[in-house]
């Protein structure tokens, strides 16, 4: 694979945590990590139809004269040849643009939560509109690094989903770890997913990489979340519905972060997953 | 909520999608409204806040108070915005340039309250480019949020600028006009009609909340024959002035930059600066449009020595303001200055030549600000339409296309870009529609990569090779390591001619021999730009792009061409 994902490092013991993890998700689905140590406390990035300030907290900047140091001694750590990037385009002179020509973005996690959480805790309005205009997955890490043996793949049915689970079996194939699904039996029937799956080309490899597929009925979401293997790297799709019915009925992948202690792999309405 | 959704959707398409501009007329108005209304309401607690603290000026230590004001205003910006302190024009044209017109929400108000805090405290500088921040902000937002194209909502941001315009100067002409001009820069019919309605909507806005409170109230005065060789005069004088007004922003920036005080810590400094000059001089304080409408009404009493001081009193003024942390634009202090221009100019003219016959003091003052703006923003036209509409009419048509022209190409010699322009040029960002740059800038290397390029081991023998040559169109083949696919180099077909002519090497040869490791690659976060010209300097028709050491495709000379000639076509309508 030739995937690159863009992480931005943040030179203190929590920062390394988040990095060890971009780097164990990079060599487990065999991409390579770019790495930006920032210069300044905020950046922007251009996607198609918004421009997202990224404010940073002021421990990105700590120690500058360490962090590039730091950043190769875990690089070696893994076996990965350090990658970096350097902002060519400013649209002020301490705003850098970042680009969005990556295939993945780790979430800096000082956007989404206080680092006090033992939790991921509630998604900040930052990331939520990263993931909605983002054309690549957000994988949104655990606050203390922990390796995943396996892929959970929450799967609703959505065009959104269906994206998630593409994703889900595009890591599976190129990490070789276990999938499974988890779906939450709302309108539908299990059958009428697999119907889905089929009409999507997607059932010999649903049926080649999953290794079990759950069903759970409404009322038992709390249990269907526990029942996640607590090291396992969650695969959903998020903000695939209206304004409206969001702010009415809110959003299942908020509910799931702020339960979860997992690693997230995020993908938002506008990333498009290809097998290819 | 189905029903209500699709009748919603039926309804938009029959009635926007129909028709485009359709579209852009209703969201333009709406545009000019919001952003008429963010430019009323600073002009208006801009007003307030001068008049409640105009007492206090009185004391021996209001020379703090732009001081105060600066320093809230950078700690807002820096802390609680977290935006970049100065005027922010040149971002806007950044992002019309690159980014299709892609503004922060943010940016819809930090620099109304900004600048509101500086000025409004005495910082000698203008509200209107904070309006104009404010205004195309709203453009942008309004066209992300129903979901427009870059072309659509650049059409938007302009809509934004023309109505804050406008509505601060009562003048929607010179609002189009400084949108065309200086933002979009580019005169196109689409674009036109709905700026022009945010123009007039925008201004409407302003004459329907504060209709008693024209901002400049024009006298009628006659330009006679000896105006026209003065104008030229004149036309000079506030070219050089301009030029000087620029040089001395841009340095008295850098060298705060230079400086490693904190922002709020140098907006104390600067602020201080400007205090201190409007103890004795107190027309350096705040926008200046009270000292600007009592020299076009030729009231203002101050004599040819003391107006030639003020007119480097408010240059410095105001580069130690915006230099030195403050927020606020150009535009108004290019307006006192020119008027102070034309002050001394007419005096100067009465000193020398006491009998001749020439226009008032008041039509000087309006020719001198024609020329700074002219000069500054070097932009002629919007110069001339401001002026036009000020006066309410074309008396003075002829010395001001004078002063304006002269004074935008003179000040273009000594100094090539505008302030507003400047910025982006050192940094090589500045791009107009249809110029090179701004084509290639539009395409990505992604699009123009040739994928499907045959790739060869590097332990092939050159028989295998001569074989898939046989097969193969390619000039150029991608050689790789078998077990880690890293790229390893090209054969070039130009290179081993003398091996394929010699069959007697074909299974003595191995690729890796006879590869060539030295061409040059380029990766996917290269600018099509620096590609184009590696190409050149290389003379290369072909480039290979690889990636963490992958080989990813190639890119060719005639597909950029290609591309670049279509993109031109959707750029310029040229078909």
């Amino acid at each position: 694979m030739n995937y690159k994902l863009l992480h931005i490092f943040r030179n203190t013991p929590f920062g390394r945590e988040t990095f060890l993890q971009s780097l164990y998700f990079c060599k487990t689905i065999n991409a390579y990590p770019v790495v930006y140590i920032p210069k300044s406390d905020k950046f922007l990035l251009y996607f198609s139809n918004d421009a997202v300030q990224v404010d940073l907290d002021h421990s990105y900047l700590n120690m500058p004269e360490t962090a590039k140091e730091r950043v190769e001694q875990l690089f070696e750590e893994v076996g990965l040849k350090p990658r970096y990037y350097e902002p060519k385009n400013y649209t002020a002179s301490t705003l850098p643009d970042i680009s969005t020509n990556f295939d993945y973005l780790c979430s800096p996690r000082s956007v989404s939560d206080l680092s006090s959480k033992i939790g991921l805790g509630h998604i900040g309005p930052k990331v939520r509109r990263i993931i909605k205009h983002a054309t690549f997955p957000v994988l949104i890490t655990s606050p203390v690094f922990k390796s995943w043996k396996s892929i959970s793949v929450f799967f609703g049915g959505s065009e959104n989903a269906m994206n998630a689970l593409t994703l889900g079996l595009k890591t599976a194939m190129a990490s070789g770890l276990p999938l499974n699904i988890y779906t939450l039996l709302e309108k539908k029937g299990e059958q009428d997913y697999r119907e889905l799956i089929k009409k999507n080309n997607l059932e010999s490899l649903v049926n080649q990489y999953s290794q079990q597929w759950y069903f759970y009925n409404k009322p038992e979401f709390e249990t269907m979340l526990y029942e996640v293997p607590h090291d396992s790297l969650i695969v959903l799709g998020a903000y695939g519905h209206g304004v409206i019915k969001e702010i009415l009925l809110g959003s299942k992948m908020e509910r799931i972060q702020s339960t979860m202690t997992n690693n997230l792999l995020v993908t938002g309405p506008h990333c498009k997953i290809s097998l290819q | 909520m189905f029903i209500i959704k699709n009748r919603y959707i039926t309804i938009y398409h029959r009635l926007f999608h129909l028709d485009d501009r359709l579209l852009l007329i209703v969201a333009g108005s709406i545009a000019g409204i919001c952003s008429g209304l963010a430019a009323v309401a600073l002009r208006l607690s801009l007003e307030s806040v001068l008049e409640w603290l105009h007492p206090l000026r009185h004391y021996w230590w209001a020379f703090t108070l732009p001081a105060i004001g600066a320093l809230l205003s950078s700690l807002y910006l820096e802390k609680i915005t977290r935006e970049g302190a100065g005027h922010g024009v040149p971002e806007v044209i950044y992002s019309v340039s690159r980014y299709g017109g892609l503004l922060r929400f943010r940016s819809s108000y930090s620099r109304l309250i900004s600048s509101f805090l500086t000025i409004g405290s005495g910082g000698s500088a203008g509200p209107e480019a904070p309006v104009v921040m404010s205004g195309s902000a709203i453009g942008s937002n309004i066209a992300k949020f129903l979901g427009l194209n870059d072309r659509q909502r650049i059409t938007l941001v302009g809509c934004g600028t023309a109505g804050a315009i406008a509505s601060i100067f009562n003048a929607p002409i010179a609002g189009l006009v400084f949108s065309i001009e200086v933002l979009l820069g580019e005169w196109k019919f689409v674009n036109i009609i709905p700026i022009a309605i945010a123009a007039v909507a925008g201004a409407q806005v302003s004459q329907a909340i504060i209709p008693e409170q024209v901002l400049f109230i024009h006298q009628p005065f006659d330009i006679m024959f000896a105006d026209i060789p003065a104008s030229l005069g004149l036309a000079i004088l506030t070219a050089l002035v301009s030029v000087l007004f620029t040089k001395s922003l841009r340095q008295v920036g850098n060298l705060a930059k230079k400086n490693s005080l904190p922002l709020w810590g140098r907006a104390i400094i600067g602020g201080s600066c400007v205090g201190l000059i409007g103890i004795s001089m107190p027309l350096v304080l705040g926008e200046g449009y009270h000292f600007i409408q009592s020299m076009i009404s030729e009231t203002f009493s101050m004599g040819i020595f003391l107006t030639f001081v003020a007119i480097f009193a408010k240059i410095f003024a105001t580069a130690m303001t915006l230099g030195w942390g403050g927020s606020g634009g150009i535009f108004a202090p290019c307006l006192l200055i020119g008027s102070l221009t034309g002050i001394v100019f007419h005096k100067t003219l009465l000193l020398f030549f006491p009998s001749v016959g020439c226009a008032s003091q008041g039509a000087y003052a309006l020719l001198g600000m024609t020329g700074l703006i002219s000069g500054v923003m070097q932009a002629p036209l919007t110069g001339i339409f401001l002026i036009v509409e000020i006066t309410g009419g074309y008396e003075a048509i002829l010395p001001l296309i004078l002063v304006s022209s002269i004074s935008s190409t003179m000040s273009q010699y000594l100094e090539p870009a505008s302030f507003y322009f400047k910025e982006l040029m050192e940094r090589g960002q500045f791009m107009r529609p249809g110029t090179d740059a701004r084509i290639l800038s539009d395409l990505s290397l992604k699009e123009l990569i040739d994928i499907n390029y045959v790739k060869v081991s590097e332990n092939m023998v050159f028989r295998d090779f001569i074989n898939i040559l046989k097969r193969s169109e390619q000039n150029l083949f991608p050689v790789i390591e078998d077990e880690t696919r890293v790229y390893k180099g090209v054969i070039q077909i130009s290179v081993i001619r003398k091996y394929a002519l010699d069959p007697d090497m074909y299974d003595m040869v191995f690729l890796n021999q006879i590869m060539d490791t030295e061409v040059i690659t380029v990766s996917l976060e290269d600018d099509l730009q620096d590609v184009l010209d590696m190409m050149d300097s290389h003379n290369m028709d072909n480039i290979p792009v690889v990636e963490n050491e992958r080989f990813i495709g190639m890119i060719a000379k005639t597909k950029i061409l290609d591309l670049y000639r279509r993109e031109l076509i959707v750029q310029t309508d040229i078909k």
